[in-house]
């Protein structure tokens, strides 16, 4: 398995921002998240630790840390629906509820037809529009039963 | 509404104010091409911050100016030097940096070449959180075009100033707003701290003398060299001048983000700017400035927004972002909900940190659904004096052992009753959360 | 040096070390985990917590081995405070950690043990459930790991990061979820496994030759060298019961290996161990093969020198310089060059330890006068020989056990050696001790000088070398020496 030169020409790029190469791994794995299927498999990781001059296994340490990198495929969407404290006072609960029975998927888990993945995530930065999720990239924000039903009613 | 006067919104209320055309002519860059068109010796500009006296905005409260004048001396020194704008912001209840740098980019970036300037710089990076696309777009956007005019890069307006900003995305974890972990993460590590000593400005980025400032107090600085020093010290108080950013959030009817000078009352944020308690509701409790500060009872509402008064009240000031319990909200419930948090961003080195967050989120868990015992109580003060003050790495585990602190100082009373009736007596019967994501804690 | 007050005396610090450094330089113990003086300290566990004073600020207690020495530091290794501490970490890193003491090999040796011993509280204060991680993980053909007994010191990530160069361990997720893993579940690789078990302050990472094979305080333990390669590692052997050797063990010396060992040396206990032991002389009569004991064994040799021309004598590269002393005048005695067998280097020599060089010796019996001598050479000397004494352990198999085999009758052989020599040339087998079983010393590559000490008896009947040859020149003194 081989990175998409498309892809290694944009690290070519990246890396020239640092006075260090490996500055440029996490970007670097963002970008292969979201260009290879919303995850980053082994063979990934692999590929770019090869690229980086590094071990897989110290990449592996580096995506299993953060939150938004993904060791399992995902599905057609991703709802990440914040619980923490504003949007747990704002009905958050509720929300996560509502787009549980929407979409089909369990949280943590993707629906059996593989549209959507929920899971819940810890403050996203939108504390004064609460509550809110983050649906494959954008933020909903002020969100109610209404709104959940509306935004995910219409990607089934 | 009130009529303090503002001046960090007020280039983000003109249309498309994130252009360069638009803050450009709205006077951004001004200040900027005047130090450089001037010659000004850097060390003056580090004093005018330094006069003014600016206090960071990122939670911990440092004087700015002083932070940058722990640089080296660059005569001595000549190791290439690196500041880092911690545009992280995962503090619960803080979402003011999203504003500033989604509506004002260029507001931050001419922080940037000021700073770059004072401090002798090789290159800024903007580190923003992962989730961020947006604000993070709009910097890179607002970067090309300043580029584009000469303004970043080398020789800067003719003047041979260079000077590179980059951005860089984070992915995820509260921890990595830690400026240390900062460091780490913009090296492609695991985004651990380091423990300090060595400080940033003699070992940060990849070993070379670094700063690490939040974006709200980079952004201060162009209206500091604009109008001076004393113009900045005619807002806020004398130990805490300007204005900030108040998020405030939770229970209140008009939630949102407001430019507040410093000093002002608890209470006119609430009542003069978000409306109130919504539902015509009793406020119970509020956490002064981010989830880390600790609860703090109602009847403390009238205290100035200022780092010393909320000192002064057993809270921080933190990032100034107020979240808003009312009469129906559950304590327990909240320090549940924040005890998950912490313990889902511990980093895992310290003992303390990584048994402690979980240890805690596991007791609240079970107090919140009904299986506290009275021991838990006496268990929670005494693991929360085994978290804090400064026996780890970095500050995590405190900001973890404080809100446990302050909930059984203001709210025993409602943690026993929970405990006595062995349920929630707010909940209403409706479920809670899981306490982690990831593990089932209890049998 | 920095001068700094250390529970209450002066003492000098290096300031290139941390001030844990300085305190256990001085004698003082201060309890830890992550820290390793062998491994860049991260200050991570927590548990190295000592009172300072420095200057005008109030005493904070702060973890030493991050902390720099200053001049003028006042440091209270015991005061309440760091006590305290030390006691709340323990009380954090028990919350996890499995009860699995009664079927730990770690027991006895931990360092969670002994610290909670000393300075940590009786009872626990913690139902919650504990982690459930993997307990029996197979990293390969050297480790086993216990995810559920690590604290997360990070001993074993930095060790192969720092030491052999190549990250092979990493802790993977975050906070309580962390672990240690490699990548895709692969084995570990490399000749150097072996030490992270020794790092490991608790029992997560086990030997698995040695799992479940001994109670470390039933090991009688003994400082050594070891003799797989010409590096001469310090070792420490432990033998059970004054049988089978359990463990080798690195042991510090700051010239040759510092802290470490390599996995062949580690291992390198199945010769030891075999159980067909000399204990005493082996004859080959007319008919059968007959035991005597040494001293008739050696009556046999005697005559047999005495009677014959110079007889070839091969030395065993794992002769002490006090045997090859002896063997050197044997061999001035009856005329004989003095040599020993030098196998070619095998590839197991690397950057870090091993020397691929497989004599111990091979720098001490040279400086003494000994000429190396290879396999294939040796053999072809014993072929044109009539008389000829192999002499040390494991100087049949280095010579080459089907080349004696192959050698004509008309050779009358004689052998020194912990095993019998089989080949039908060989008149006479003498046992010898092997090298955990003797004292005496080597020289290793660099000058070094090792002692090899004895951690058991040799097999009953057994005398060592060096006896045995000065009671073989005693005989043979004032005999007529033939050209």
């Amino acid at each position: 398995m081989a990175l998409p030169e498309k892809l290694v020409a944009e690290f070519d790029q990246m890396v020239t921002k640092y006075p260090e190469r490996r500055a440029a791994l996490i970007p670097a794995i963002h970008r292969c998240q979201e260009e290879l299927d919303g995850w980053v498999s082994p063979d990934t990781m692999e590929d770019i630790a090869e690229y980086f001059g590094l071990e897989p296994v110290d990449v592996y340490g580096v995506v299993t840390f953060y939150p938004m990198f993904r060791t399992k495929p995902p599905g057609k969407h991703v709802v990440s629906v914040c619980h923490n404290i504003s949007c747990d006072l704002r009905g958050a609960q509720g929300i996560l509820a509502k787009v549980c029975e929407v979409t089909g998927a369990q949280v943590g888990q993707t629906s059996a037809d593989g549209k959507f993945t929920v899971e819940h995530v810890e403050c996203q930065g939108a504390c004064a529009n609460a509550p809110m999720f983050d649906l494959d990239g954008v933020y909903h924000e002020d969100l109610d039963d209404a709104k959940v039903a509306k935004i995910l009613g219409g990607l089934k | 509404m009130s009529t303090h006067p503002t001046y960090l919104l007020n280039r983000a209320q003109l249309a498309d104010s994130h252009t360069l055309e638009v803050a450009r002519k709205d006077g951004a860059y001004a200040a900027f091409e005047k130090i450089l068109n001037e010659g000004q010796d850097p060390k003056a500009v580090t004093e005018v911050v330094k006069t003014s006296g600016l206090r960071g905005r990122g939670g911990a409260g440092f004087p700015t100016g002083l932070k940058w004048s722990f640089m080296p001396d660059a005569s001595k020194d000549t190791r290439p030097r690196y500041m880092a704008v911690n545009a992280d912001e995962s503090e619960p209840g803080t979402c003011k940096d999203r504003v500033l740098m989604r509506e004002d980019p260029h507001g931050l970036l001419e922080g940037c070449l000021i700073a770059g300037y004072a401090m002798g710089l090789e290159a800024v990076y903007i580190y923003v959180r992962g989730e961020y696309r947006l604000p993070y777009k709009r910097m890179q956007e607002a970067i090309d075009e300043a580029r584009a005019a000469g303004l970043i890069g080398k020789n800067i307006l003719g003047k041979g100033f260079d000077l590179e900003i980059h951005m860089h995305q984070g992915a995820g974890a509260y921890i990595c707003g830690e400026e240390t972990g900062l460091m780490e993460s913009l090296e492609g590590k695991r985004g651990h701290p380091r423990p300090k000593p060595p400080f940033p400005a003699g070992f940060g980025l990849w070993g070379q003398p670094t700063t690490v400032n939040n974006v709200e107090s980079i952004f201060n600085v162009p209206f500091i060299m604009t109008h001076g020093a004393a113009w900045f010290r005619g807002f806020g108080t004398e130990k805490s001048p300007g204005n900030f950013l108040c998020g405030i959030s939770g229970h209140v009817a008009k939630p949102g983000v407001y430019e507040v000078p410093l000093g002002i009352t608890a209470r006119e944020i609430l009542e003069e700017y978000a409306g109130g308690v919504w539902k015509d509701r009793e406020l119970k409790g509020w956490f002064p400035g981010g989830s880390s500060t600790g609860i703090v009872p109602a009847d403390l509402i009238d205290t100035p927004m200022d780092h010393d008064s909320i000192k002064g009240i057993g809270s921080m000031f933190g990032t100034g972002a107020m979240i808003m319990l009312d009469e129906t909200a559950c304590t327990v419930r909240a320090s549940e909900v924040l005890a998950r948090f912490y313990d889902h961003e511990s980093c895992g080195q310290c003992s303390q940190c990584r048994e402690g967050t979980q240890w805690l989120n596991q007791i609240f868990h079970r107090i919140e659904n009904g299986r506290g015992t009275m021991a838990d109580v006496d268990l929670l003060e005494s693991l929360s004096h085994g978290m804090t003050p400064g026996k780890t790495i970095c500050a995590l585990s405190d900001a973890a052992a404080i809100p446990t602190l302050a909930v059984i100082k203001h709210f025993r009373d409602e943690i026993v009753e929970h405990i006595e009736k062995g349920c929630c007596p707010l909940k209403g019967g409706t479920g809670t959360a899981p306490a982690t994501d990831r593990t089932e804690v209890h049998a | 040096m920095t001068k700094i007050i250390l529970n209450g005396r002066e003492v000098e610090a290096d300031p290139k070390k941390p001030l844990i450094a300085a305190c256990h330089g001085n004698d003082v113990d201060v309890p830890h985990y992550c820290y390793h003086a062998g491994l860049t300290p991260v200050g991570s566990c927590r548990m190295c917590q000592v009172e300072v004073k420095q200057g005008e600020m109030p005493p904070r207690v702060m973890a030493a081995c991050r902390t720099p020495v200053a001049e003028g530091m006042i440091v209270d290794t015991e005061s309440p405070k760091a006590h305290e501490t030390r006691r709340e970490c323990l009380e954090f890193l028990l919350k996890n950690h499995p009860l699995d003491c009664p079927i730990c090999d770690k027991a006895g040796e931990c360092m969670l043990q002994d610290f909670t011993f000393d300075e940590g509280q009786a009872e626990a204060r913690t139902d919650e459930p504990r982690r459930k991680l993997e307990k029996r993980k197979d990293l390969g053909d050297v480790i086993v790991l216990d995810q559920e007994r690590c604290i997360l010191c990070s001993r074993c990530v930095r060790f192969f990061e720092e030491v052999e160069g190549k990250l092979q361990l990493v802790i993977s997720e975050r906070g309580a979820h962390s672990v240690v893993e490699t990548f895709a579940d692969r084995p570990l690789t490399g000749n150097y496994q072996g030490n992270i078990a020794d790092l490991c302050p608790v029992g997560a990472l086990t030997l698995k030759p040695f799992r479940f094979k001994a109670r470390v305080w039933n090991l009688f333990k003994k400082a050594s060298t070891c003799g797989e390669c010409s590096r001469g590692c310090s070792i420490t052997t432990e033998v059970l019961r004054n049988g089978e050797v359990k463990r080798f063990r690195p042991r510090y010396n700051a010239d040759v290996n510092t802290w470490w060992m390599c996995d062949a040396g580690r291992f390198a206990f199945d010769r030891p161990n075999r159980a067909d032991r000399l204990s005493g002389g082996r004859r080959r009569g007319f008919s059968n093969i007959e035991d005597v004991d040494t001293d008739d064994a050696l009556d046999q040799l005697s005559d047999a020198l005495r009677g014959s021309a110079a007889p070839v004598v091969i030395a065993s590269p794992f002769l002490t310089v006090e045997e090859g002393t002896e063997l050197l005048a044997l061999c001035k005695q009856v005329g004989s060059e003095a040599r020993f067998v030098s196998p070619a280097p095998n590839e197991l020599a690397d950057d870090v330890l091993h020397t691929g060089d497989p004599c111990p010796n091979r720098r001490g019996l040279t400086e003494l006068g000994f000429q190396p001598i290879d396999p294939a050479d040796a053999l072809v000397a014993l072929g044109a020989a009539e008389t000829a004494l192999l002499v040390g352990e494991r100087v049949g198999e280095l010579v080459g056990t089907e080349g004696l085999a192959a050698l004509q009758t008309t050779l009358r052989l004689y052998v020194f050696d912990t095993n019998a020599c089989t080949a039908p040339a060989a008149q006479l087998s003498i046992g010898v001790p092997d090298h955990t079983e003797r004292l005496g010393t080597w020289i290793n590559v660099d000058g070094h000088a090792g002692k090899v000490s004895a951690a058991r008896s040799a097999p009953s009947g057994v005398r060592p070398l060096t006896s045995s040859l000065q009671t073989l020149r005693a005989s043979i003194t004032g005999a007529e020496v033939t050209a």
